[in-house]
């Protein structure tokens, strides 16, 4: 394999841009064996797309997801897919039945949190349940960040254009401040929604990590200094509330680095 | 989970069903599991879809099927996930370069054939080339969907088709007759 055959599957996959386009359709009209060797990789492209299968989504499979898409989810599990057939596609039906019918949050936050701090209280009162939810969200809204386009609505390191670009947008002002010099510069920030409300969403990058420091205003009646540390679903999560706004940081960086950036930004929360 | 929100979970992501289970069941090379993996992926899905306004469901959907069947190999099949550059370069290496005059034979190559030459490559080129050639997506967007610089997709994707133009060379095929 050579650079040119990065360059001739670039050219195949119609991912050049003009000029480069251009150039390289010029090396191969001067060059007779870049041209053959540009026909075997497209001869093998052909066959592939040709002939490989494309394997399609089982009828059952579909079936039951369209019929448990199709229900109301208040529904008891029981009443939408009948026991015989439930067994007879057990492999099929079982996990959507767990999955998405009523117990949804419950059974997946069982399944996919670890959470060190709540294994250890031995009463999970609604607060702390509350709690983790928040938590649990913030992570989800982290992750999708990461997998879904546009992490960032306003890319800057600038936190003079960071600030209005967020205040404009938003009820409250959020702190924002570069800390390229702490190791932590900020790569910009995003409106995102927990728990039906709108929050800022400022991105910090640390070595290789995202970091996403999401920001609302506190409730009333939360205690100013509040603070819990907890590890889900991989991600640590610590969340602060202090100058009426709280705070929830969230990244996979080690959790020492990730209290050093919370230590950064909350102070100056109110100022 | 409000029932619009399950609506629009619906509409955005039944119509990829078929591009999800692909992908499923090339990485993990069962129609068993591969139904295993896109249900684990669906569930995910719906519960981060609140969030997921605009755009193209189908990169994003794909991401989460990846990550599903990559979760799956590395608790069930973990040798399949974990494969080390150097070792995709010793894959690399094994066979000499295709020569030229009977490249065009590959067109003539049977599906079987084809099928078992994707199947056999190690699982950062398969990925590649289900993604780029059966489901036809941008080097940005798979890119996006494995987690790696386009860069490093452009070198997969080519390694991956030298790798299959040289299983697919008229002598290698001859010989698994």
């Amino acid at each position: 394999m050579t650079d040119d055959d990065l360059w001739l599957d670039a050219l195949l996959d119609d991912e050049l841009d003009a000029s480069a386009s251009l150039a390289l359709q010029r090396r191969l009209a001067a060059e007779p064996a870049l041209q053959r060797r540009f026909d075997e990789r497209r001869a093998l492209r052909d066959a592939v797309r040709e002939q490989a299968t494309r394997h399609a989504a089982p009828d059952a499979m579909r079936a039951n997801l369209q019929a448990m898409l199709a229900t109301p989810a208040g529904a008891p599990a029981s009443a939408r897919v009948p026991r015989e057939r439930a067994s007879a596609h057990r492999r099929v039906a079982l996990p959507w039945l767990t999955g998405v019918c009523g117990a949804l949050a419950a059974t997946l936050c069982t399944l996919s949190i670890v959470d060190p701090g709540a294994l250890g209280w031995h009463r999970l009162d609604e607060v702390a349940q509350q709690q983790t939810a928040e938590a649990s969200e913030a992570v989800s809204a982290h992750t999708r960040a990461l997998l879904v386009d546009h992490p960032i609505e306003v890319a800057s390191s600038d936190q003079h254009t960071v600030r209005p670009w967020l205040s404009a947008r938003l009820n409250f002002v959020p702190p924002v401040v570069d800390l390229v010099d702490k190791g932590f510069p900020l790569i910009g920030a995003r409106r995102d929604v927990l728990a039906g409300e709108t929050a800022a969403a400022l991105v910090y990058r640390h070595g290789a990590h995202m970091i996403s420091v999401f920001v609302e205003p506190a409730e009333p009646n939360a205690p100013a200094g509040a603070e819990a540390t907890r590890v889900v679903r991989g991600f640590n999560v610590i969340e602060r509330t202090q100058g009426g706004l709280a705070f929830c940081f969230v990244s996979d960086v080690n959790p020492k680095d990730l209290r050093t950036l919370a230590d950064l930004v909350t102070p100056l929360a109110g100022k | 989970m409000h029932e619009d929100v399950q609506a629009r979970f619906a509409a955005s992501v039944l119509p990829h069903l078929d591009a999800a289970y692909n992908l499923a069941r090339w990485l993990v090379r069962d129609a068993h599991d591969a139904q295993d993996v896109v249900q684990d992926a669906l569930v995910r899905a719906l519960r981060h879809f609140d969030g997921f306004r605009g755009g193209d469901p189908r990169p994003w959907l794909m991401a989460i099927v990846r990550n599903a069947a990559f979760a799956w190999l590395g608790a069930r099949r973990p040798g399949e996930v974990d494969v080390p550059d150097d070792e995709l370069d010793a894959a690399l290496a094994d066979g000499a370069p295709p020569s030229n005059p009977e490249a065009l034979a590959i067109r003539r190559a049977e599906r079987r054939e084809i099928d078992a030459a994707i199947a056999a490559l190690p699982i950062a080129f398969r990925e590649a080339v289900v993604l780029r050639e059966l489901e036809e997506l941008s080097y940005r967007d798979i890119a996006r969907i494995t987690d790696v610089p386009i860069g490093t997709v452009m070198s997969r994707l080519s390694r991956a088709r030298h790798l299959l133009a040289v299983a697919l060379r008229p002598e290698a095929t001859r010989s698994l007759a």
